[in-house]
């Protein structure tokens, strides 16, 4: 058997998928009889108190079965109820205020239109500028009990020491001397930069079924994300159920990019079923997905550095406020994550960040593919380009000057122990060449070329299990509980136990998501999946061989060391026989079989492997720690753009993307993950943005009005370039590691530099549509004129 | 809110002849779903803008979330559970796994239902009539470039020996 890592084996679920035979969450629905369905009455406005509300006339409809309500009596614990049901008070236009549950999903939403509610409007904070002007709006009125969990009185701007109640949390690091650094620079720059608040709308709508338990269990069918870390730890919590009697099982996936990772649906859905002792369903609209359930978190970041004549960067003054919506979700901020990725790519020997988040009234945030990364790199990448247009040097040369190299120590104090970013960046260089002038038809259609690089941290999420079985037939069944949001992490870890045992991947059989049989997994976020389970794969895969061995010694009155297992054989040392087959010594069971201690027909020999990575060293007040993130995950991206000088239109016409992925387990799969990551890239620095309507309500809750990138927004196939530069993980399965996040990072401040190039004006904010990049280009022309 | 009264539809699925009674406000998607049991056809925006919902009906890409079950009356409608053959997969189904075409899979049916309409009328468009062709069908993971890779392969014949016409 052939060594399976690095090579593209077929996806295990393609036939699954393009057959239509793979079920999905909500093709479940015909399964389940005797199901209630529910809908949301959800808050128009963006900060209200709910006056009275009356339920009278939605009650009597024939057919509705419960209304729930924020005065439900619920062990919310530390999950935040705002985000799961309103009471007194909304928050968001968007919040649920009442779910209702009725014998069809027709019958529900009409009861939704028989809620009678009288609101007292308040005035909202919908934006970063407003959550921290003086005086601002208190984005959850003082009158009532609680502001979120994780709020605190913290100095908003460190300068003025003016404190906002909006804010959530801070996070403050400095090394080196930056006042030092800055008097030596020979140029000193600096802007402030933002970014769009945008959905990470995977096509298949947020969906739970939960099936009531006769004994007063549930089980979960839905496409949320972390079976045991997220789904069944918050049922379990907030509804205060025993850990025996929840059953959580995830189907196929249509997509997350991290969205999947708040248990709105799942928690709203099981406290209904509890509720109505029946099995109840819940599936999102689109609407929904957009004004219920999570954004990103955009970024406001201000960029200073001082850079000397060589192009040394050796200054950083960096400030970032990450707007995270009405409430703190299940995830942590104070700037902190999204910072994460200013550190990893260069050295800046003298840098202070000084980072927080506030709250606003808007859907509340959460994970989106990059988490913060591309918001928080999208102004210092921009910077670097400038800082190397002014000292008239390639964009290549000046990061090939600051980039890290392995072994450094990063401005955290940690390790850096892969970084194969600087040839990514030549890789994509290579190809698109952005110290040549490209060449210009005479059209209104003006190119240019740019290039930027990004990384991306891997946080410590925890740990991961897997369970091996190797059958008396020989046969292999992996137990894993990662999340398959279609990246393809099902194959890669089934290409990893495939290889440990030298079988083919057709032997091995993964089983996966469902919490009464694959064992715990935190959740598949920070492109951990290949390094975390992976590596329990790997330790679940020695145990079962060790097992295998020790068990196949006995029959043969060997030490197990002179066992070695490949596939169904086992070569032996020192005895009579040297190589045998293992499925003929599990032996067949009859009825007076006895003391049959050894291999068992249909008995599987069991492996289990866990994988935990080593815990934080807490940072202290200069925010530096040796020990926080496993490792880092870097890209680089080249563009050529044709930028529209009458309309403003911007099309990228030809991309480069190279990924640092450790040694890629699979690299025909790691390739589809670096085009999707351009592609969608390309959508949200280009195309795809919140809008908000007078009442603070979001505008374009829907794929008419907020556009997603199609086929035309991709270049054509032969201007697409995927490319894999890896610099190997020391402890990364087989020297692999993630990639799936960074990838989107350098995109937008490549196009920016593009369009830079192409038409002379630069953008501060993105997405970069053709109404502001016209806007700008007016702008110019005015200025020249005005001279 | 009163219940609206069904009426009755004739509909050739996948070669099945079926005499259904539906309420008219039933767009075809759910009744392909939740009637027929066929949920490989997939529902994601309501709207006809994402195209997880796209079916052939008499030959034709249409987005089946959007017309109403009584304008699909009569009419002859492939679904993707129509396309595997006794044997093998359709041309098109092998081609999206040999060229990884799949990540979630959840646009995978209609993308490979639009390719097969746009196939069938032009064996031979050209990547620019094809990229034409999908606009109306939205993938989140991909970027395209392997769905592309493996329509054109398809075009291009390499499949004719090992899974038959298109």
């Amino acid at each position: 058997m052939a060594n399976l890592i690095g090579k593209s084996e077929k996806r295990i679920d393609g036939y699954d998928k393009v057959t239509g035979k793979g079920l999905y969450a909500s093709d479940y629905y015909n399964q389940f009889p005797h199901m209630a369905y529910i809908k949301a009455f959800r808050s128009p406005y963006a900060h209200a108190k709910i006056k009275k509300i009356d339920y009278t006339k939605a009650k009597a409809l024939p057919g509705v079965i419960y209304i729930l309500t924020g005065y439900e009596d619920v062990r919310w614990d530390d999950f935040p109820k705002m985000a799961i049901i309103a009471k007194d008070e909304v928050l968001w236009a968007g919040q649920a205020i009442a779910l209702i549950a009725a014998e069809t999903e027709e019958i529900a939403e009409d009861a939704v239109k028989l809620i009678d509610c009288e609101f007292e409007v308040l005035p909202f904070v919908s934006d970063y500028y407003e959550a921290i002007k003086p005086d601002p709006v208190s984005v959850i009125d003082p009158e009532y009990e609680t502001r979120a969990q994780g709020f605190q009185d913290r100095p908003a701007d460190r300068a003025t020491n003016r404190v906002s109640p909006n804010i959530v949390g801070a996070y403050y690091m400095h090394t080196g001397d930056l006042e030092q650094g800055f008097k030596e620079a020979d140029i000193i720059m600096e802007d402030e930069f933002s970014v769009g608040k945008k959905t990470a709308s995977p096509l298949e709508p947020a969906t739970a079924i939960c099936k009531y338990e006769p004994d007063g269990g549930l089980t979960m069918i839905s496409n949320g994300a972390g079976v045991h870390g997220v789904i069944k730890e918050h049922i379990c919590r907030v509804l205060g159920m025993p850990e025996s009697k929840v059953r959580v099982i995830q189907p196929y996936m249509g997509g997350s990019f991290g969205s999947r990772l708040s248990p709105y649906v799942e928690l709203q859905t099981a406290l209904m079923a509890m509720r109505i002792k029946r099995n109840v369903s819940y599936r999102f609209t689109r609407k929904e997905v957009f004004t219920a359930g999570p954004s990103n978190w955009s970024c406001t970041t201000k960029v200073k550095m001082g850079a000397k004549n060589d192009g040394t960067i050796i200054a950083h003054d960096y400030y970032l406020c990450e707007e995270i919506g009405a409430c703190v979700n299940n995830t942590f901020f104070s700037g902190r994550l999204s910072s994460s990725g200013a550190a990893p790519c260069y050295r800046f020997p003298n840098m202070r960040m000084d980072t927080f988040a506030v709250a606003t009234n808007t859907v509340p945030a959460a994970e989106y593919r990059g988490l913060g990364c591309p918001e928080a790199e999208w102004g210092i990448e921009i910077m670097v380009n400038r800082l190397a247009e002014k000292l008239k040097m390639s964009p290549v040369d000046i990061r090939l000057k600051n980039i890290i190299d392995p072994g450094e120590r990063d401005i955290y104090g940690e390790v850096i122990t892969s970084i194969g970013l600087k040839k990514c960046l030549l890789g994509v260089n290579e190809v698109i060449k952005v110290e040549e002038k490209p060449v210009q038809d005479g059209s209104v259609w003006k190119r240019g070329k740019g290039c930027a690089v990004a990384g991306k941290q891997n946080t410590p999420l925890g740990r991961s299990e897997a369970k091996v079985w190797y059958n008396s037939d020989g046969t292999i069944q992996l137990f894993i509980s990662c999340d398959e949001n279609g990246m393809g992490a099902t194959t890669a870890m089934g290409q990893i136990c495939a290889n440990e045992f030298g079988v083919d991947l057709k032997d091995v059989k993964v089983i996966k998501g469902d919490t009464l049989c694959t064992p715990y997994d935190n959740y598949s976020a920070s492109s951990r999946t290949t390094y975390n389970t992976g590596n329990a794969v790997m330790i679940a895969c020695a145990d079962c061989i060790n097992k295998l061995k020790t068990e196949v010694a006995r029959v043969y009155g060997l030490n197990p060391k002179n066992v070695e297992i490949k596939g169904k054989k086992a070569i032996l040392k020192g005895t009579y026989v040297q190589e045998v087959d293992i499925p003929p010594l599990f032996k067949h069971w009859t009825m007076f079989t006895q003391g049959n201690w050894g291999l068992q027909q249909y008995s599987p020999v069991v492996g289990y492997g866990v994988y935990c990575p080593a815990p934080i060293h807490q940072w202290g007040p200069d925010g530096k720690s040796d020990r926080v993130w496993n490792w880092f995950q870097y890209s680089a991206c080249a563009v050529e753009v044709a930028v529209n000088e009458e309309t403003g239109v911007v099309k990228v016409v030809k991309i480069a993307s190279s990924a640092d992925t450790g040694n890629p387990i699979n690299p025909e799969i790691v390739k589809s993950q670096i085009q999707g990551g351009v592609h969608m890239a390309i959508g949200f620095t280009t195309m795809e943005e919140h809008l908000y309507d007078e009442k603070g309500a979001q505008s374009n809750a829907n794929f008419s009005d907020y556009r997603l990138p199609t086929i035309g927004e991709m270049p054509t196939n032969e201007n697409v370039f995927a490319l894999i530069n890896p610099d190997p993980l020391p402890d990364g399965p087989y020297g692999a590691k993630g990639m799936a996040e960074s990838i989107t990072v350098p995109v937008g401040p490549a196009i920016e530099e593009a369009i830079y190039q192409a038409v002379g004006v630069r953008l501060n904010y993105y997405p970069m549509t053709a109404e502001r990049v016209l806007a700008a280009i007016k702008e110019k022309k005015a200025r020249e004129a005005a001279k | 809110m009163s219940e609206i009264e069904k009426i009755r539809v004739e509909l050739t699925v996948n070669g099945k002849h079926h005499v259904l009674y539906v309420s008219p406000c039933k767009t075809l998607l759910e009744v392909l779903r939740e009637d027929l049991n066929l949920i490989g056809t997939k529902r994601g925006c309501d709207d006809s803008n994402c195209g997880v919902c796209t079916v052939l009906v008499n030959g034709q890409a249409i987005k089946s979330c959007t017309m109403l079950i009584p304008l699909a009356n009569g009419c002859d409608i492939t679904t993707i559970e129509g396309l595997e053959r006794e044997g093998g997969l359709h041309p098109l189904q092998q081609a999206f796994i040999d060229r990884f075409a799949v990540q979630c899979g959840y646009c995978t049916p209609a993308m490979i239902l639009t390719a097969k309409a746009i196939l069938d009328e032009n064996p031979n468009a050209s990547e620019e009539e094809i990229r034409d062709g999908l606009h109306g069908n939205l993938c989140r993971c991909t970027g395209y470039t392997k769905i592309m890779e493996a329509i054109l392969d398809v075009r291009d014949g390499k499949y004719k020996e090992s899974c038959g016409e298109v």
